[in-house]
């Protein structure tokens, strides 16, 4: 009997989860031998700097990285992600895949995908990304730099429309909701 | 008295924050009171800041010069907000924003120090504080881009809060920063403004103005024809003068 129970109790997570599996992704193709499988975001792992910890110097790697002390010097984690915490006090250059930003950055931001400045992020220096993202209360100092590259050498205002009256068919585009 | 005080820096009115919407001077000139307040970037939270909508044909006619751009490249020298950035950023743009504002406060009180330093005996004293001087200094640190590496400009109301001196440097820099045919968006208040507000877009035709604490006093107020010698080198100008005694000028290089 009560062995019985218990293996119903561990039983119900593992059904679920193929039902959830067989319903939303497709089989996935057989990857090929020579091809490492990237694992999934959950499952990367996470290097952490705890709070009270200071280090100086240059960090690099690729696996994703929290900061909650003290790092000053260089931070390049080109493919991972880089997580500041709330108490983290970075005072370095930092160039990596996506930077979230929650403590205190004080020098240059470079992240090839998205940077997302939390609430209670600083960040004193330049941002480069692709994508910002700033909630409300963030502070910045510094230039921004978000978006793809502009195009070159073209003729900037060469397809302007003729017509003002076309131009009006922009004002239906939804405005875009405030970060709260 | 102190250079900051000379520059007016220095016990500079704030914004009251509870000051409703319907008793701001703009209200009911094309200006609407708007929803729940929002807070700036760079400023702590606070649910009692109103912003005021605008509509703004100015934006307009900006967004039509850049229309058909496809992927383009725009300055902002206001403050970062995500829905600029955003609204830009879905229409192809890369989008570089600049806050000449706190960027001036913050070369001024660097400038208090040196001062007091150079009074005390600790800095060589033959350095130019004269405005000209002072503007050359800002803009070896600021505003640096190379030449004609920007389709549009959005300069908001900022010359009007700088030393004359420092505006008609500016202008030259972001003239040269323009590309020929790109596009300068900015404002003039025709008499002296009663509350400091940075901008943001909402929409296509529309402008959040968003009441703030006053960073620099307004310097100047200017006139069309000081305008016009202004941005004397651009190709064309359209100015559109609001009830609200807001100017919201275009110009084309």
């Amino acid at each position: 009997m009560w062995r019985k129970e218990e293996s119903k109790t561990q039983a119900v997570p593992e059904i679920s989860t193929k039902a959830v599996n067989s319903t939303i992704t497709p089989p996935a193709p057989a990857a090929p031998l020579h091809e490492k499988p990237t694992p999934p975001f959950a499952a990367r792992t996470e290097a952490r700097i705890s709070q009270g910890i200071k280090i100086r110097g240059e960090i690099t790697g690729s696996d994703d990285l929290f900061v909650d002390g003290e790092v000053e010097g260089k931070l390049a984690l080109d493919s991972a992600s880089v997580t500041i915490g709330p108490n983290g006090r970075v005072k370095a250059d930092v160039v990596a895949r996506e930077v979230i930003v929650r403590g205190c950055v004080e020098g240059k931001v470079n992240a090839h995908e998205r940077v997302q400045v939390w609430g209670t992020g600083q960040v004193h220096g330049e941002i480069q990304t692709l994508t910002l993202v700033i909630e409300e209360g963030a502070v910045l100092r510094g230039k921004v730099e978000a978006g793809k590259p502009a195009e070159k050498g073209g003729n900037a205002f060469a397809a302007a429309p003729a017509v003002a009256e076309e131009t009006s068919s922009s004002a239906n585009v939804p405005a875009i909701p405030a970060v709260n | 008295m102190s250079f900051l005080h000379k520059l007016g820096l220095v016990g500079v009115r704030t914004f009251s924050r509870t000051a409703p919407a319907n008793r701001h001077p703009l209200h009911g000139n094309g200006v609407h009171g708007a929803g729940p307040g929002i807070t700036p970037v760079n400023s702590p939270r606070s649910a009692e800041r109103q912003e005021i909508t605008r509509t703004s044909r100015g934006l307009k006619e900006f967004l039509w010069n850049l229309d058909g751009l496809g992927r383009g490249a725009l300055l902002d020298l206001g403050p970062v907000w995500q829905t600029t950035l955003s609204f830009f950023i879905e229409r192809g743009f890369r989008v570089t924003a600049e806050d000449l504002f706190c960027a001036w406060k913050d070369f001024c009180r660097e400038e208090e120090k040196h001062l007091q330093m150079a009074s005390g005996g600790a800095l060589d004293t033959t350095e130019d504080r004269t405005p000209e001087g002072r503007a050359a200094r800002f803009l070896e640190g600021n505003l640096c881009y190379p030449a004609a590496s920007f389709d549009a400009v959005l300069m908001w109301d900022l010359l009007d809060y700088l030393e004359p001196s420092l505006a008609r440097r500016i202008v030259s820099v972001v003239s040269g920063a323009v590309r020929p045919g790109g596009v300068v968006f900015a404002m003039f208040h025709s008499r002296k403004p009663e509350c400091f507000h940075r901008y943001r877009v909402a929409d296509s035709m529309t402008l959040q103005m968003l009441p703030a604490a006053e960073i620099v006093p307004v310097q100047h107020v200017y006139q069309n024809r000081e305008i016009q010698d202004l941005f004397g080198q651009y190709r064309s100008m359209k100015s559109l003068v609001s009830r609200d005694q807001l100017r919201e000028v275009l110009f084309i290089k």
